[in-house]
């Protein structure tokens, strides 16, 4: 985020790798090889491949640095899984090796836990596939007792096409079928009557009286067989299974791959007073840390020496750098910026700060509020009617001709479908989370999109959220003679010396560095000064940059408010630069799209309450509270939900955390920090704040489409239910219905995979 | 017709034959990059 803990040289690298050495850290990336005691395979992500190619090269890397056993590379994933032996290699070689070749590589600890995943994935599609290829089989076995006329197949050549059948059907009653059979037992046992119920029961029954009706035809049951109707119901229920699975695990793999980097190491002193790079969960209170310009702070602690801006932004949302000196404290999770600085350890890992937020986000979201989905409510009371109106249409129909009741029962056990019925929500959830990812917003929660269209207010976090992570000059003064722009190339000149926040925001103001500075010295706390030429070979000039005194600028265009630049020259006071947060440039209008949508908008941060209410009124937005810690957002927050709002958060920072965790629905910005975009139902990608509305009104249009397959569903129940209680509607008619029925939902639902406009 | 009393029994055990073969696929990860098998044939090993 900052250019400045980018800036690391090749040497700094390499320490930042050694770390991954510790058993304790590459433990997190791998796992012993089963049947093989001294070897491990550890995942790796490769980033910059771009062809198979690439991955052969990578794979002829790896392979030939000691200790490594053998590699294979997954192209499309750009994971390589090494499996080595910890006795000879070292996993900062084989980091350096694709640095050498030109690829960059980062532990990917989430294959670890993907691996399940992928077993999941395997099954379901496992489960599918039989149950599809069956199906078609089964199809032709039924085919002819379908068209021929009665008396058409002789008895013999019918109790082997049922026995054919029968064969067929046995793997998708007792594999295919299971996921059903094992949530209805489950909800059975948890005295809940759940979708799967029926559909458990409408399985069982149809396959038991046509597996009657095919050992003994002679006996009453002879006369019907299902299981064309079975293996084709079973498999559209798994199709739709299989899509809303592929659709969750996408989405959750692109978020732990979010979460991989290295490991954080910490420079600490050492017993003989030299600094060795040690991983940061080593730090213990009272060790010296040396934290160089770029570096995260690991841990609570004093400053012992050296002086240097502190970015603490993330933890406290305060907007502007703080200067830290001997003697101030720093806090976990903050970015030192241009200094060096030796600090000593108070408190660390779990004691520290930042921990502590992270305990508090845990804790706001076990409270977070909970909407009843709309047909888990219908569901119920809906199965329930399902299970009673078939039970008594067998029993009114048992008297006179048991098969046909068995048939009837079946038939309105199918024809109900809660196919339709339990489609409804996902088919038009995962069609929506489609819409949305290609917008650049990424679903982490599908039930979230239901809580969105309810949102009537929407709260923002100011830094980073709808500030860009930079300042920008808004108003310059000059001496009489010098233009604005002249006067900011010449400042620039200095500026492009110091890493200082407002010097790189002049740089970004000016564009272009024109003249050169030379003897350019930094005066801590004051500014910089140095001989400046207008351009190249040009004659130099003695100037100054920075606090008003240090350049003597006259009082009448020293500003209250944001912070200010000034520059001098031999004469003095040359121009003065005030400078405010960057708004983005979106902001404005996406903060007017949510108030056409009738919705509430609210800035809530922890900088200081001038600064929030200046950039609200650059943002249009009418209510900003200011200073606000982590507890008081939440509080403010869970003020807003008693009187009975329903809470939209966009955040980005470690602040934001537990008040994301706590909000009907959150959303990050896509550089939040990790934990933030961990508790988030949205992220939004690229920073692009005109997504939230879309999101809105996407969710708003979700909502909608809900309700139609809702009705639809109830009003096609109410139809058919009657037919087929009734007796007018044949177990394949039935299965025919349900199928047509979740076809239209379906399609329905599609028409949410495009975005209006 | 007496045929069919081979030939169907003869279907049956060549659907649970392509059910097993498709077992095999699935658990090789044949499956798992669909877009990535088209560029295996471009390798040179």
């Amino acid at each position: 985020m900052h250019t400045a803990t980018r800036d690391t040289g090749a040497a700094r690298q390499a320490m930042r790798w050694s770390a991954l050495d510790e058993r304790t850290e590459w433990e997190g990336f791998s796992r012993p090889l089963p049947g093989r005691a001294d070897l491990w395979e550890s995942y790796l992500a490769i980033e910059g491949m771009h062809c198979a190619a690439c991955s052969l090269t990578v794979e002829e890397v790896l392979q030939k640095l000691p200790g490594v056993d053998n590699v294979q590379v997954n192209g499309a994933s750009a994971v390589a899984r090494v499996a080595w032996s910890p006795g000879q290699g070292r996993p900062s070689a084989w980091l350096a090796a694709l640095q050498r070749a030109g690829y960059g590589a980062l532990p990917a600890g989430d294959m670890l836990a993907a691996a399940p995943r992928i077993q999941a994935q395997r099954m379901m599609l496992w489960r599918w596939l039989v149950a599809g290829f069956c199906m078609m089989q089964v199809m032709m076995y039924a085919f002819p007792a379908y068209i021929a006329e009665p008396g058409d197949i002789s008895p013999e050549a019918q109790g082997l096409l049922r026995w054919a059948s029968w064969v067929l059907t046995l793997p998708v009653v007792l594999f295919s079928c299971w996921p059903f059979f094992s949530s209805a037992l489950r909800d059975l046992r948890n005295r809940r009557i759940g979708m799967d119920v029926p559909v458990a029961l409408g399985i069982l029954i149809a396959f038991g009286a046509s597996s009657a009706a095919t050992f003994d035809p002679a006996s009453r049951w002879g006369a019907e067989v299902w299981y064309d109707s079975v293996t084709m119901f079973v498999f559209f229920l798994l199709s739709g299974r299989l899509l809303e699975q592929r659709l969750r695990d996408r989405t959750a793999g692109s978020l732990e791959a979010l979460m991989r980097s290295l490991p954080d190491g910490v420079e600490r002193q050492g017993a003989d007073g030299t600094f060795e790079r040690v991983a940061v969960r080593r730090l213990v209170p009272g060790d010296l840390i040396r934290l160089l310009p770029g570096d995260v702070i690991p841990a609570d602690g004093t400053v012992t020496a050296g002086e240097s801006q502190v970015d603490e932004a993330l933890l406290t949302g305060e907007s502007t750098p703080l200067q830290r000196r001997v003697g101030s404290a720093v806090i976990a999770g903050s970015h030192n910026l241009n200094g060096m600085l030796l600090v000593r350890v108070e408190r660390a890992g779990s004691e520290t700060r930042y921990a502590g937020m992270v305990a508090l986000m845990e804790q706001a979201s076990v409270q977070k509020p909970r909407l009843a989905r709309i047909a888990d409510r219908i569901a119920g009371p809906f199965v329930l009617l399902v299970l009673l109106a078939s039970a008594a249409a067998a029993l009114w129909w048992w008297p006179t001709d048991p098969v046909h009741a068995i048939s009837v029962a079946v038939a309105v056990l199918i024809v109900t479908c809660p196919c339709a019925l339990s489609l409804a929500t996902p088919a038009a959830t995962l069609a929506a989370a489609g819409a949305l990812a290609r917008r650049g917003v990424l679903v982490r929660r599908l039930e979230a999109l239901e809580s969105c269209a309810m949102v009537d207010t929407v709260v923002f976090d100011k830094t980073g959220t709808l500030t860009e992570d930079r300042m920008a000059v808004t108003v310059s003064r000059t001496r009489e003679g010098t233009t604005a722009a002249q006067a900011l190339l010449l400042a620039a000149a200095l500026a492009q010396h110091s890493l200082h926040a407002l010097s790189r925001a002049i740089v970004q103001a000016a564009g272009t560095v024109m003249g050169s500075a030379v003897d350019v010295t930094e005066v801590s706390g004051q500014g910089l000064q140095g001989h400046v030429a207008a351009d190249a070979g040009g004659k130099s000039y003695a100037m100054r940059l920075g606090s008003a005194a240090f350049c003597g600028a006259p009082t009448d265009v020293q500003a209250a408010g944001g912070p200010q630049v000034h520059l001098s020259d031999e004469q003095g006071w040359l121009a003065s630069f005030e400078m405010d947060e960057a708004l983005r440039p979106d902001a404005r209008p996406a903060v007017g799209a949510l108030h056409a949508l009738g919705l509430q908008v609210q800035l809530l941060s922890g900088d200081l309450v001038a600064a929030v209410t200046r950039l609200a009124a650059r943002a249009g937005i009418d209510k900003a509270y200011g200073q606000r810690t982590p507890e008081g957002k939440l509080a403010h927050v869970r003020e807003l939900q008693q009187q009975g709002r329903r809470v939209a958060m966009v955040g980005d920072g470690m602040n934001d955390g537990p008040v994301l965790a706590c909000a009907d629905v959150s959303v990050a910005m896509g550089q939040a920090v990790p934990l933030a975009q961990a508790k988030s139902d949205f992220i939004v990608l690229g920073g692009q704040l005109a997504a939230v509305s879309a999101l809105l009104q996407h969710a708003r249009r979700t909502r909608a489409i809900v309700r139609q397959n809702l009705l639809w569903a109830a009003l096609y129940n109410a139809v058919c239910v009657p037919l087929a209680i009734l007796g007018f509607m044949p177990p394949w008619l039935a299965g025919l219905g349900m199928a047509a029925s979740s076809l239209l939902v379906v399609l329905n639902s599609a028409r949410l995979a495009r975005l209006p406009g | 017709m007496d045929i069919l009393f081979l030939l169907i029994p003869l279907s049956v055990g060549l659907a649970l034959l392509i059910i097993v073969a498709l077992a095999w696929a699935v658990w090789r990860g044949q499956f798992d990059s669909v877009d990535a098998e088209g560029e295996r044939i471009l390798r040179s090993d």
